[in-house]
Formats: structure tokens, sequence, C-alpha cells
């Protein structure tokens, strides 16, 4: 009986054409597709809002960049949050039936990557259409444009990867939706650059996708190179202070405009606080995608590790 | 207050609430000297409350909490880790007071006391303690099992063996340790069950059904020896593993597949690899037709009746063609002719010379088409235990009642609104198997 019946079954590449295809199905026939047109709007609102000057000023470079890398681990963790939870009976039920966990995963990362990728184009061509500036230098690849959305695929990448982690250990869809406020925060506070923290937390934002995204945008935007306007337009608000009867701030700003001096002035406040985390350089952008992979892959690996697990689910 | 006075306070208050707890445990039936272990009190606490798994809880949260305080007090004073460490100390403290009043709110319901007692507990716990403890009006309206004092009944304690090649089942035990304890899920259940047979499962609640389906399937591995024909289930599991289909109680397919789709990538799952595209599309034309889901083949899942989902999942387990088929509640949720007609299907599975095993708690409305019924019964010692594995006909005879339904009550526990005579039954079922091999 049994025995005349034993031959090899289909192995990891089969299984994850399968779940790729029953992924495609629900993209088109469920509401995943709704991730698509979201990544437009929330693109949009976040162009209009803070993407005036992007690679214009320091100032506005450091909160565009941090704002799109916001928008990416948004995208992300939207993508996956519930792909796994939403369907874990169904898994586990797979899994009995011989279904590879590394290939049900495999088939997920295949998916979102596609995902990810649309939405790093669809960020681009709103935020282009808004009047954002894009980089006009490269450090990798020939393009400049490419660099950047590599950037902003890496970043959505290593989120969704990291939601699709927090998707495999909720036992259910309202869990994981609990959770993932607060790893947005954790996001969000722990980028780096854009809020000052203590010295003792500054290790903890090297786990976090939205400093290395962040850097890696700066660096391809030649941050360092940037005007600074912050200070000027702080002397500009107090140039109307009286001293013994006289402006002095005042003086002093019509004295530099007059004279054609204010870029230089700019630039001479922005050479004091250039970052050399920031620096236009290959190695930097190098260093940037390679943390980002290597979180994506930690994340990866750690879900596999978690869904093996997922036969002890209670009944 | 200085660091002696501190430590002599926290140690009279520590053997105070312990002379509380050793009231409450005594009178829960829990041994009172567990009173003075911290974090095992709390648990035990809990089981007298009736709250098990909420005592879980406050146990670990308890020792994180005193590992944490012991991190922090060794750190530096105001230094920006013990602010940071404190954040997380601060929540624990919160969900160990969450925990405590599930608990003492369990307390007041076993003691009959009003739900207002809680707030007591949480604001005044030593003194509340203390008065529950001692206090003869406090009296817990049912006590904690002891496992030592629990007596099994007795046993086969040998294997069966036979010339079949049918599924042989010798399961010695299956125990699983649970938050640091031995608990033994099923004990001493051995039976042949010969291929084309149809075998009711038949249990109350907690009587190891599941368990004993996994056991059986080789998914939850036993102290067992399962053999199919000649076969060992658990040393041949990645073999055998298509050769057993197992349904499971929910629909759990994805509702945006159709059915062609659904049972297309079933096949490709558990179809072997040498099986062509064309011999896999007729074999999955000839289980749609088989299961009368041709007409569906396009629909989504989503948009079929209970009776269509029941079938389709069934056809995905029985598209590699099982020897062997387990079925959890097929009937669950279907009107009683849609559940008939279903179960005919399983009945001219089985014609076809495959073993099919079904747990249904509606037995009686098609108990015809059965051949045998196993009755598993969990006994004083809330084992799972055997007490009847034959023919349908004869279980009538050997528990004395007219119907299946009435057997299920018979071996079910007292305080499950049952008879409680399932250790008279395993007893008597281990006499008559010693009596007929000698």
């Amino acid at each position: 009986m049994a025995t005349s019946k034993i031959t090899r079954r289909r192995g990891h590449i089969a299984q994850i054409l399968i779940y790729l295809g029953k992924l495609f199905r629900m993209f088109l026939f469920q509401s995943d597709w709704k991730v698509l047109p979201m990544a437009a709007i929330i693109a949009g609102l976040v162009s209009f809002a803070v993407g005036s000057n992007l690679y214009k000023t320091m100032e506005g470079t450091l909160m565009g960049a941090f704002a799109l890398s916001c928008v990416c681990v948004w995208n992300g963790f939207f993508n996956s949050i519930q792909v796994i939870c939403r369907e874990r009976a169904i898994v586990k039920r797979e899994h009995r039936s011989g279904l590879h966990i590394s290939a049900y995963v495999a088939a997920h990362m295949i998916y979102q990557a596609v995902l990810c990728l649309l939405q790093a184009i669809i960020t681009i061509i709103v935020s282009s259409n808004l009047g954002v500036r894009m980089p006009e230098k490269s450090l990798i690849t020939p393009s400049p444009l490419l660099d950047f959305g590599i950037t902003l695929f890496l970043i959505t990448y290593c989120a969704d990867m990291l939601a699709l982690l927090i998707s495999s250990f909720s036992k259910t869809t309202t869990a994981a939706m609990t959770i993932m406020p607060f790893l947005l925060i954790v996001e969000l506070l722990f980028s780096g650059s854009f809020f000052n923290l203590p010295q003792e937390a500054m290790p903890l934002t090297n786990l976090t996708a939205t400093k290395w995204g962040l850097t890696a945008m700066c660096a391809q935007g030649d941050y360092n190179s940037l005007p600074m306007i912050s200070i000027w337009n702080s002397a500009f608000k107090m140039k109307d202070i009286e001293i013994e009867g006289e402006k002095p701030i005042f003086e002093i700003m019509h004295y530099i405009e007059t004279n054609n001096m204010r870029d230089d002035i700019l630039l001479e406040t922005a050479h004091y606080n250039q970052k050399s985390e920031f620096a236009h350089d290959p190695s930097v952008m190098y260093r940037c995608w390679g943390w980002l992979i290597f979180w994506t892959i930690v994340y990866v690996a750690i879900a596999v590790l978690i869904l093996e697990f997922i036969d002890k689910d209670k009944r | 207050m200085n660091i002696t006075e501190s430590a002599i306070r926290e140690i009279v208050n520590y053997v105070l609430l312990s002379v509380g707890y050793w009231g409450i445990f005594k009178k829960c039936g829990v041994k009172p000297y567990l009173s003075l272990v911290p974090f095992v009190r709390e648990y035990n606490l809990s089981l007298c409350a009736d709250r098990e798994k909420d005592g879980r809880r406050l146990t670990i949260v308890s020792l994180a909490l005193e590992a944490l305080a012991v991190i922090i007090l060794a750190q530096e004073e105001n230094s920006d880790l013990v602010v940071f460490l404190s954040m997380f100390f601060l929540a624990l403290v919160l969900t160990k007071i969450i925990y405590s009043t599930r608990v003492y709110f369990g307390l007041t319901k076993v003691f009959n006391r009003r739900k207002s007692w809680t707030w007591l507990f949480v604001f005044l716990e030593l003194l509340t303690l203390l008065i529950w403890g001692w206090h003869p009006a406090f009296v817990p309206s049912k006590k904690v099992d002891d496992p030592s004092d629990l007596t099994e009944a007795k046993g086969l304690g040998e294997d069966v063996r036979g010339e079949t090649d049918g599924l042989t089942v010798n399961i010695n035990s299956r125990t699983v340790i649970d938050f640091f304890t031995k608990k033994t899920l099923l004990k001493d259940i051995h039976m042949i069950i010969p291929r084309g047979h149809m075998v009711l499962l038949l249990g109350g609640s907690g009587a190891g059904k599941t368990t004993f389906v996994n056991a059986v399937t080789g998914y939850e591995k036993a102290d067992a020896t399962i053999n199919l024909g000649k076969d060992d289930v658990y040393n041949d599991y990645d073999k055998l593993m298509y050769d057993i289909g197992f349904v499971p109680q929910q629909d759990l397919m994805r509702g945006s597949d159709t059915v062609l789709a659904t049972l297309s990538d079933a096949a490709t799952l558990r179809l072997s690899s040498s099986v062509g595209l064309v011999k896999r599309r007729e074999r999955i034309a000839e289980v749609l037709e088989q299961f009368g889901l041709s007409a569906v083949q396009y629909s989504l899942v989503d948009k079929l009746s209970g009776g269509q989902k029941k079938r389709l999942s069934i056809a995905m387990e029985f598209i590699s063609d099982p020897t062997l088929f387990f079925l959890d509640e097929p009937d669950s949720g279907l009107d009683g002719v849609v559940a008939r007609a279903l179960f005919e299907k399983l009945r001219a599975i089985a014609n076809e010379g495959k073993i099919v095993v079904v747990i249904t708690h509606t037995p009686d409305r098609v108990i015809d088409l059965f051949d045998d019924v196993i009755v598993l019964a969990k006994d004083s010692s809330r084992t799972g235990r055997l007490a009847y594995y034959g023919p349908v006909k004869d279980s009538y005879e050997f528990f004395g009642k007219k119907s299946m339904e009435e057997i299920l009550l018979s071996i079910n526990q007292k305080d499950e609104g049952g008879e409680g005579r399932a250790d008279e039954f395993v007893e008597k079922y281990v006499d008559k198997v010693r009596e007929k091999v000698g």
C-alpha cells in the first residue's frame, strides 16, 4: 500500500510558484491592490507639505528625506502587516500537508518586492510631478534617479519584511495592528538625525530603516554642500530689535544683501554644520544599503524560524 | 528609613503574606508550604481562583519584575539606564496589577463572595489575605485537584499485534510539559482498524480526540508505535505524510481562490512530482466529479455553500488518494440532509478500501454508515483513555445504552453533566480485551 506510492514530492520552486499565484490573485480579488493608490496619496501629501526644500537647503533636505523615509516605512508596514496572521490557520493546515515554510516566505518576499518596487516608482513619479527636486548626482549607478529609487525601495522593503516578521508571530490581525504603531514610533524617533537623542540611545538608531534611508538620501543629495537658512531666518525675525536707537541686525542684513553676500553667508553657516555621516561618498551609500539589506535578511530569517513552529499553535 | 529597617519591614510583610496564603491554600486543597515559595505561591493562588492561565502570566510577570528590580538596583542612582529601565518597570507593575486583579476576581467567584472584595485585595492585600485565609466564614466552593491524589483506571499495558494491512495503533502514552508540569493526555490505547472500515471517534470535551488523531497521523508524536500496513508511521513520516489525509473542522481555504485553483494547488502540493500535467488534470477532474463540485469549479471559494466548502476541504486531502483519512467534525454547521449526503460520500470512500475515521458530535443521525466506534473517555486522573473499540452494534450492549449520545453521557464526568462512569468502562474494556486475546 503506502510504500508503493512513495515518490518525490514537488520542491521549493514549485511551491513558491503556487503561493505567488495565490498572492497575486489576492492582490487582484481582495483589497491588497489598494496599497498602490494609497502610496500615491501619501507621497502626494508629504511632497505637498515638506517636499519644497528637498535638495535645496540643509534643513529642507533633512526634513524631506526624513518624511520620504517615513512614507516608505508606512508603505512597507501596511503592505505585509496582516498577510500571514490573517491566514495563520490555513498555513498551519498546509504545513501539515507538506508546505515548506521557506518556500511560503520566499513567495511573500517576491510578491512584496514587486509591491515595494511599484510603490517606490509611484513615490518618485508623484513627488516629481509635485515639484519636488530630485537628486542631480549619483553615487553608485550612472543614473541619480536609479540611486534614489533603489534607496526608496530598500527602505520600503526593509520595513515590509519587519512587518512580515510581526505578522508571522502575531496570532491575530488585531495583535499585529496593535504592535505596528509602536514600531512605527520607534522607526520615527530613532531615525538618528531628525530628533536629538541622548548619546546612549544612538546605537539603537542602527536598528531603524529610517536612519539608513535618511542618511543615504542626504548623502546622495550632497547635504554638506547645501546652504543653511535657519540662522539667517532667525536673524531676519530679530531684524527690528533696537539697541540705543539703532537696528544693528537690520543694518548688517541690509549690508549683506546689497553686496550680494547672502549666499556666501548661508554657505558659510552651513560649513559649520556639516555632518560627516552625510558625506557625498559611494562608501556611505554602500554602507546604508548594506545595513538595509542586512536587516531585511535578519527579519526574514527570524520570520521563517518562527513559522517553523506554527504546528505548536494551540488548537 | 535605613536599609536594615526597610529589610525587616519587607521580611515581616513577606511572612504575614505567607500566613494569609497558607490559610487559603489549606482551604483550597493546595499544599500549604507552597505559600512560602515566592512566585510559586502566586501561581497556586491562581489555581485556587480557577484562573490558571492568568496565574501563569502573573508568575512570569512577577519574575520579570524581580529580575528588573535587581538590574536597576545594581545601577548608579539616576543614571540614564535606570530612567530607561524604570519605564519597563512601570509597565510590568501595571501588568502585574491587572493579572493580580483577575486572580482576586476569580477568588471572589470561587469563595462565593461579592466582587467588591477584589478592591480590598488590590489595596489591602495583606489584611484581606489573612481574613480569607483564617476566618472560618470564607470557604471555597471547589478545591484544586492534586494530581498525586488522583487514581487512574487500570490499563491493558500491552501492545496489540495482528496480520493486517490496516492501521495498528499502540499508544503507550502521550504527555506534554505544560508550565513545568507533566500532563498525560492519552494513555494505553491499543487497536487494529482493518481497511475498508469507517470508524466513529467518540469522546467528550477534553477526552483527547484531537490528540489521538494527531498522535496516529504522526503530526504530534507520542510514546507509541503506529503502523499502516507494514510501514511505521513515525519512522517513515515523510514518506507516509501524503498517504494520511486530515480534514480539519474549519474550512481552511482561501476565499479569493476558485474551486479549481484550490484543488489544482492542493494537487501540485500533494501529488508526486512524477505525475505529469495531463494526469494531474485528470485526477482533479475525477475528484471534482466525485465530490459534486464540477458545476462550481470556476466559482470563488467564498461564494460556496457550507456543504460545498466542506466537500472541497475533503477533496483537497482526497486528491492524493490517501489510505488513511481523518475528519474532524465534517458535519459541523451542516443540516441533516446535507450531512447525511456527506457521510454517504465518506462511506463510499471507505468502501474503496480506505480507512475513514470521523469525529462528530451528532453521530446518531448517520450511525448506520459506520462499522466501528472508538470511545475515548477522561478517567478520574483526567487522562484520555480507551473505553471501547469495536463494532457499533456491540457498543450498545457494552455500555447498556441505546444511542451514541447516551454512551457519551455515561462516560462524561459528573461535573460536565455526565454519569461519570469512564473508569468503569475503561476497566471493563480492558477485561474484555484480555478475555478475548487471553
